[in-house]
């Protein structure tokens, strides 16, 4: 019981949510089975920018460029090169994530050496966002322009196809929490300290003689990578890719599952994604209109009143009223 | 020579486009260090400005005039509201002028509908420059962004707020020792970026589709402005237009126009890799 009681209230909320994920299989089928594997995928995809915004301090506002690259690498390679349906999921998971490293590595190293910090990273990872929408919108020989693609095969690796819902689930739960497992312990090891460090200062770090633009561009990489990962495989979930999967208003939905969440807790994230997709729900079945405008609120509400996320500010309440209690008896 | 007009005088356009964009930006930018991602709403907000006077059977000059009041009660309104408040962390001020510009976009939106607004500009006819026949109103929009430019050039140097405001953005700590209000000028530089852009956004309406989302096609390009020539110097922002307007029209005669966005972008990138502060910083 002292082991439970020393987790962050969001490592324990997660582990909840992650044996609430492997039980619903039981309960679910079909199409509700469906939704949850998306969620999943999205929840690694926020996962994704958790591990590079959470842990450097520096905002990626053009995550969606990776998970769009992902997602249409997968389109691409499956629907137009022709290759043996045994081997075309693994080439195309290889060229969505490869494009994305590519791209990552390309704009990071210029920007990341450049010197490029902070808000200006914002910014021009922002323009990245809208000039890779309006290639996937403009090149319509390859990407389907505005109608996107269609036809993108279930999943088949090494043989095994994972066409049914329940062998998608699966896939993805295991894909989630992999990623969850090896982000946890690789930020909870010396290379989270150093970002740590970094983050706290660069220039402390870097006399410390850690190459401090060498290890961000890595964990850059690594972050696109992953949101890549995620794209390509809910890309072979939906069935089709659009150019709504590469655009600027994922890039910042992805921001706020992250931000509920509580961002740097990695955990966080997936809480976050799940919590904000449900009430996404709830309010597109009101209105369709009223989503963005509880979005743009969201995002006011989240700096001005709670900026550490939605469970640290449950928690602090939650202790402050039972504070407020026990000095009144 | 006339078969180069049509290309330049293009070029001006897209370039006069990006000043009136960028100048607000860049003194908001440049003063609080604020990157204010809902700076593209103001442009909408004055091309509806634009809408809704002809709608009610005004011409466009009274919006020309109306526009930068909205712009500037908007801003100043939204300045001491919202963005006063987080002045003190970059990332809150784009969170919260982000979540800003999803809701004017979509309540205007809900206002006017979806379809594009049908806009009138003034000079219907085109004009005869050497040989080469060019729409004239194109040329009204060159010749108001120079008198747009002109004036904020004697404001920030003819002017007492003019020099506060230098004097701010260059240490805002020292400016209010010396006896200026830092409160009282951010909110009025903020409002001037605000009806500054909100002109702009009249100005553009007739040549180009008038819909709640037509800001954010702006935004990147005007933020790219400012990277590119020096956030808080007027003569940065001319630079930055004039290089990223200038290369993306000659581009897009090359080659197809997203492919050159792409590549001025790229190019942009690694200017900032060799002039992290820009071509003419303040």
């Amino acid at each position: 019981m002292t082991a439970l009681r020393n987790l962050r209230p969001v490592t324990l909320a997660a582990l909840a949510v992650m044996a609430v994920l492997a039980l619903l299989p039981l309960v679910a089928q079909g199409y509700v089975l469906s939704n949850w594997r998306d969620v999943m995928l999205l929840a690694l995809f926020a996962l994704s920018l958790d591990l590079f915004w959470g842990r450097t301090g520096i905002l990626s506002f053009g995550h969606a460029t990776f998970f769009g690259l992902g997602a249409y690498g997968m389109a691409i390679a499956t629907t137009r090169f022709g290759i043996d349906p045994a081997w075309a999921s693994l080439a195309g998971l290889g060229t969505g994530i490869g494009l994305a490293i590519l791209v990552a590595a390309l704009v990071g190293y210029f920007m990341i050496y450049g010197g490029v910090r902070g808000a200006y990273f914002t910014i021009v990872t922002l323009a990245l966002t809208i000039v890779a929408n309006n290639i996937a919108i403009g090149w319509s020989s390859v990407t389907g322009g505005d109608s996107g693609l269609v036809g993108v095969p279930p999943i088949t690796l090494f043989g095994m196809s994972f066409a049914t819902p329940q062998a998608s689930f699966w896939l993805a739960f295991a894909v989630l929490g992999l990623c969850l497992a090896a982000s946890l312990r690789v930020m909870n090891g010396r290379i989270g300290l150093i970002l740590a460090a970094i983050r706290d200062s660069e220039v402390k770090a870097e006399t410390l003689g850690y190459r401090t633009p060498l290890i961000l561009l890595s964990t850059f990489v690594a972050s696109a990578a992953m949101a890549a990962l995620a794209g390509a495989i809910y890309a072979t979930g939906t069935g089709f890719v659009a150019p709504d999967m590469i655009a600027l208003l994922l890039s910042t939905e992805v921001i706020i599952w992250v931000a509920v969440g509580g961002s740097g807790s990695l955990v966080g994230a997936v809480v976050g994604t799940v919590v904000v997709w449900h009430l996404q729900q709830k309010v597109s079945s009101i209105s369709v209109a009223a989503w963005p405008i509880a979005i743009g609120s969201f995002f006011i509400l989240l700096v001005l009143v709670f900026p550490k996320g939605l469970p640290e500010f449950v928690v602090t309440q939650a202790r402050r009223w039972q504070a407020r209690k026990g000095g009144r008896e | 020579m006339a078969d180069y007009l049509p290309f330049l005088l293009n070029a001006l356009t897209l370039i006069s486009i990006l000043m009136m964009v960028s100048l607000g930006l860049a003194i908001i930018f440049g003063l609080m260090n604020v990157i204010n991602l809902a700076h593209g709403e103001f442009i909408t907000i004055g091309a509806f400005t634009l809408v809704a006077v002809q709608a009610a059977g005004g011409n466009f000059w009274i919006a020309l005039l109306v526009a930068p009041m909205v712009g500037y009660a908007v801003g100043l309104v939204l300045e001491r509201v919202l963005i006063a408040r987080v002045y003190a962390d970059p990332l809150h001020a784009i969170l919260v002028t982000w979540g800003l510009s999803l809701i004017i976009q979509q309540v205007i939106q809900l206002v006017f509908g979806a379809a594009p607004q049908p806009v009138t500009g003034p000079f219907p006819g085109s004009v005869d420059l050497m040989g080469a026949s060019y729409p004239a109103y194109r040329l009204f929009l060159i010749g108001m962004s120079l008198a747009i430019l002109g004036g904020t050039i004697v404001l920030f140097r003819k002017t007492r707020f003019g020099l506060d405001l230098r004097a701010s953005i260059q240490s805002a700590e020292m400016a209010s020792v010396m006896g200026i209000d830092p409160a009282r000028i951010n909110a009025r530089a903020f409002a001037l970026g605000a009806a500054l852009a909100a002109v702009a956004g009249v100005l553009l309406a007739p040549l180009t589709s008038v819909t709640a989302y037509m800001g954010v096609n702006y935004l990147a390009r005007s933020f790219f402005v400012v990277l590119v020539g020096g956030a808080g110097s007027v003569g940065g922002v001319a630079a930055g237009s004039g290089l990223i307007g200038g290369l993306e029209t000659f581009l897009s005669y090359q080659i197809p126009a997203t492919v050159a966005q792409a590549l001025v972008l790229i190019l942009a990138v690694v200017i900032l890799r060799f002039r992290p502060k820009g071509i003419l910083p303040a």
